[in-house]
């Protein structure tokens, strides 16, 4: 027998035959994720349905030195899931690892497995009165053990934390087959080193993570949702300061959306709003919310008139229903169609602090049209954290080969203005292969040290996730 | 000429309702409250009315709790010139506020008074119609589309299989249905123009109607809870679960 087939009867026999796939149709969409970038052929999918059983994989894997990659939702968006191209290795799919165990709506904590899906968590949360706030686009198909391994944080980070903030305890199978127990739903422990929060964020490098105990929060009882254009990112900015101020800290989110995002995404969505007469240069879609009955509408409109008078508001509308406040949130997720239509472009996650943003901002806009003066730079995002998404859409007439060394080009020039605003260059879709390169000359000697130490004390054979955040170390 | 349009505050219709444990009612603590979205709609078509040069003034009505007023400014702040509350913490049917909707029009002498054609509370869909036949003005009910000419309006009515098209004589009753049209977001800077525009409150008691009802509500109860989807191992089980336990194949 091969160690191909050796491997495969020792998955079938731990899992069951329902278990595991080979055959190519079945491991086709395991090969590629959400923005369509397509992965090798893998040794096989193992499907695990618990925790003890994803151990044990790791454990065979070890012994065996097989190379593997968890797998959640695949929205993951730097090509961290994907099965390597070169080397073939395990995809190990946490699709069937996927009960939520426990809510405790008086401790504020729930309990699940890897494999849910966030909506899920989300809809439970709710039917205990509660609120799970991680919110971003993909929550339909992400899991929450994707969400902890690439440490996300979307839209309402400003008020709740990215996902480190939101984790209590984890479950984690460790590359030599052992689990890591540590579902205490503690909101306070100091005992020693936080290991879990060395496998939130690891993006599946130190092992996989099988189960968590989550925070939750009390549900809001009222939001109010406003799409206000504004002249210029530096107003943007001294308007989410006022609105801290002005709401009381009940801001969940301060969404920057420029004009040609919203354009692009009437263009995917047709029926969607533009309910300000006038375009404006910039928007933002900015949401405040409460769990008892607060005047939000007396504080809102405190700020507006702030903002008006100091010239930082333009102009705006406030949602008068739930579904008018609808509308407006699907503009923010129509445009992010609208520029994946435009075919590949340059896609950054970068950070800054915020007093920087918007020198930044312009500095970069700057430069990228000093070398490609028909680009469109798009920089939209969850600017309440210092978070852009800073764009690029290359010329459309472009060549193939030129786009990709123009964008690649971009990048380093952009990443150059990051670091000298000091900045980070991914503010939460993490390194995994996409970002390695850049993201290793920031490194400093002694942080390079003590992450490949970390990584070698606990995946000494360098099976768990080659090649993701750190080189691979193995052969 | 003046447009009458009333407005009623519900439970916003993306709220999952919870029905209280005695079954007595709906659930309404702490529930987020809006204007009913075909009042909306109402709103939407007197504030176009004006802005067409038809109508020359805009006047929303609400009938309820002081929270009510929230609506009204709603109203105000998309367009409406000024606002009328009934104030009563009563519950009313829908006969108590066609009559005092009936007093409103008679002291107010609207050209046009513009009804949701229910609300989505209740769902009675009867106050527009009650409220012409107290009043004895024409009704158009169910309205798509609404074109006043000269002293009749002409109103498209979506009715089963088709629309048809009424022409009424003014003063008259129009109640709207989904596709008049679409109603816009309130601008920031009306919304804060809403705050000064007037707001008169009365009472029932000055209106001279009583709101006492002879309907009494009796049970609230939630829809039976669907049952969870199963999955099948094979086209063979999924063939005999139709046949023989669905039994919606033979
Ligand atoms: C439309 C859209 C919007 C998005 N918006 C945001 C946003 O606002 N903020 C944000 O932070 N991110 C955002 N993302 C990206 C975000 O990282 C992912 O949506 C999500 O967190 C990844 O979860 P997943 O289950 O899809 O993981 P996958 O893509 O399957 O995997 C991501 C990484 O986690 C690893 N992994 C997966 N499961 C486990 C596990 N159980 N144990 C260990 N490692 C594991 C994988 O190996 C991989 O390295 C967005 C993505 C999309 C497509």
């Amino acid at each position: 027998m091969t160690a191909h087939d050796e491997l495969l009867t020792f998955l079938t026999t731990t899992l069951g035959p329902s278990g595991v796939l080979c055959d190519d149709v079945d491991i086709a969409r395991y090969r590629i994720d959400w923005a369509g970038a397509q992965g090798g052929i893998p040794l096989a999918v193992a499907r695990p349905a618990t925790p003890e059983q994803v151990a044990e994989i790791l454990g065979y894997c070890h012994r065996n030195d097989i190379p593997v990659v968890p797998q959640g939702g695949g929205s993951g968006l730097v090509e961290a899931a994907l099965p390597d191209r070169d080397t073939p290795e395990l995809v190990i799919s946490l699709e069937r690892l996927n009960g939520i165990r426990h809510v405790d709506p008086i401790n504020f904590s729930m309990s699940v497995d890897a494999g849910c899906i966030l909506q899920t968590i989300k809809d439970a949360a709710e039917a205990e009165d509660c609120f799970f706030p991680l919110t971003l686009g993909a929550q339909g198909s992400c899991q929450i053990g994707g969400n902890i391994a690439t440490n996300a944080g979307g839209l309402n980070v400003l008020r709740y934390g990215m996902m480190r903030q939101l984790v209590l305890g984890v479950e984690v199978a460790l590359p030599d087959g052992r689990l890591l127990c540590d579902m205490k739903a503690l909101h306070k422990n100091n005992t020693g080193y936080d290991l879990k929060q060395l496998f939130i964020g690891a993006e599946g490098t130190l092992g996989i993570v099988t189960g968590a105990v989550i925070k939750l929060f009390p549900r809001p009882q009222v939001t109010r949702t406003a799409l206000i254009g504004c002249p210029d990112v530096e107003s943007v900015l001294k308007l989410y300061a006022q609105s801290r101020r002005s709401c009381c800290d009940l801001l969940s989110a301060f969404e920057l959306i420029p004009r040609i995002c919203l354009e692009l995404a009437i263009e995917v969505a047709p029926d969607l709003p533009d309910p300000l007469d006038e375009g404006h240069p910039v928007y933002i879609l900015m949401e405040v919310a409460a769990s008892g009955p607060v005047n939000l509408d007396g504080m809102i409109e405190a700020l507006f008139e702030i903002g008006i008078e100091n010239g930082w508001i333009n102009d705006g509308v406030l949602a008068t229903s739930d579904h008018q406040a609808k509308q407006l949130w699907r503009i923010r997720e129509a445009m992010l169609e609208g520029q994946q239509r435009r075919g590949e472009h340059l896609r950054t996650d970068v950070s800054l602090p915020l007093s920087a943003l918007s020198e930044f901002h312009h500095r970069a806009q700057l430069s990228m049209e000093e070398t490609s003066p028909e680009c469109t730079v798009i920089a939209y995002g969850h600017v309440g954290d210092g978070n852009l998404h800073f764009n690029v859409l290359p010329p459309p007439t472009l060549e193939q080969e030129a786009k990709r060394s123009l964008l690649h080009e971009l990048e380093l020039q952009l990443f150059d203005i990051v670091a000298e605003f000091s900045g980070s260059i991914s503010a939460e879709h993490g390194i995994g292969r996409a970002k390695q390169a850049p993201f290793l000359e920031t490194l400093t000697a002694p942080e390079h040290e003590i992450m490949r130490g970390i990584k070698r004390q606990i995946d000494p054979r360098g099976m768990m996730s080659p090649g993701r955040i750190l080189p691979a170390t193995h052969d | 000429m003046k447009v009458l349009v009333a407005v009623k505050r519900v439970i916003d219709y993306n709220v999952k309702i919870r029905v209280k444990a005695d079954q007595s009612d709906v659930d309404l603590t702490n529930v987020k409250m809006a204007m009913n979205p075909f009042c909306e709609i109402a709103v939407e078509e007197a504030v176009r009315l004006k802005e067409k040069g038809v109508a020359t003034e805009v006047i929303a009505v609400s009938i309820g709790p002081k929270a009510s007023q929230e609506q009204l400014r709603t109203a105000l702040a998309l367009g409406a010139d000024r606002a009328i509350q009934v104030l009563t913490d009563d519950p009313v049917d829908s006969l108590a506020v066609a009559k005092l909707l009936a007093k409103v029009v008679e002291e107010e002498q609207p050209g046009l008074v513009i009804l949701g054609k229910q609300s989505i509370d209740a769902d009675n869909n009867q106050t527009g119609q009650m409220l012409a036949a107290l009043t004895g003005m024409g009704q158009g009910t169910f309205a798509s589309e609404v074109v006043v000419d000269g002293e009749s309006v002409n109103v498209t009515r979506e009715i089963d299989g088709g629309l048809q098209t009424v022409k009424l004589s003014l003063p008259a009753v129009v109640t709207t249905d989904l596709r008049l049209n679409e109603p816009r977001y309130a601008k920031l800077p009306d919304i804060m123009k809403a705050k000064k525009k007037p707001l008169d409150v009365k009472t029932p008691e000055e209106l001279g109607v009583s709101t006492a009802s002879k309907v009494t509500l009796v049970k609230v109860a939630p829809p039976a809870e669907r049952q969870g989807g199963i999955k099948v191992g094979s086209v063979d089980e999924l063939v005999d679960k139709l046949k023989n336990e669905a039994k919606v194949i033979s």
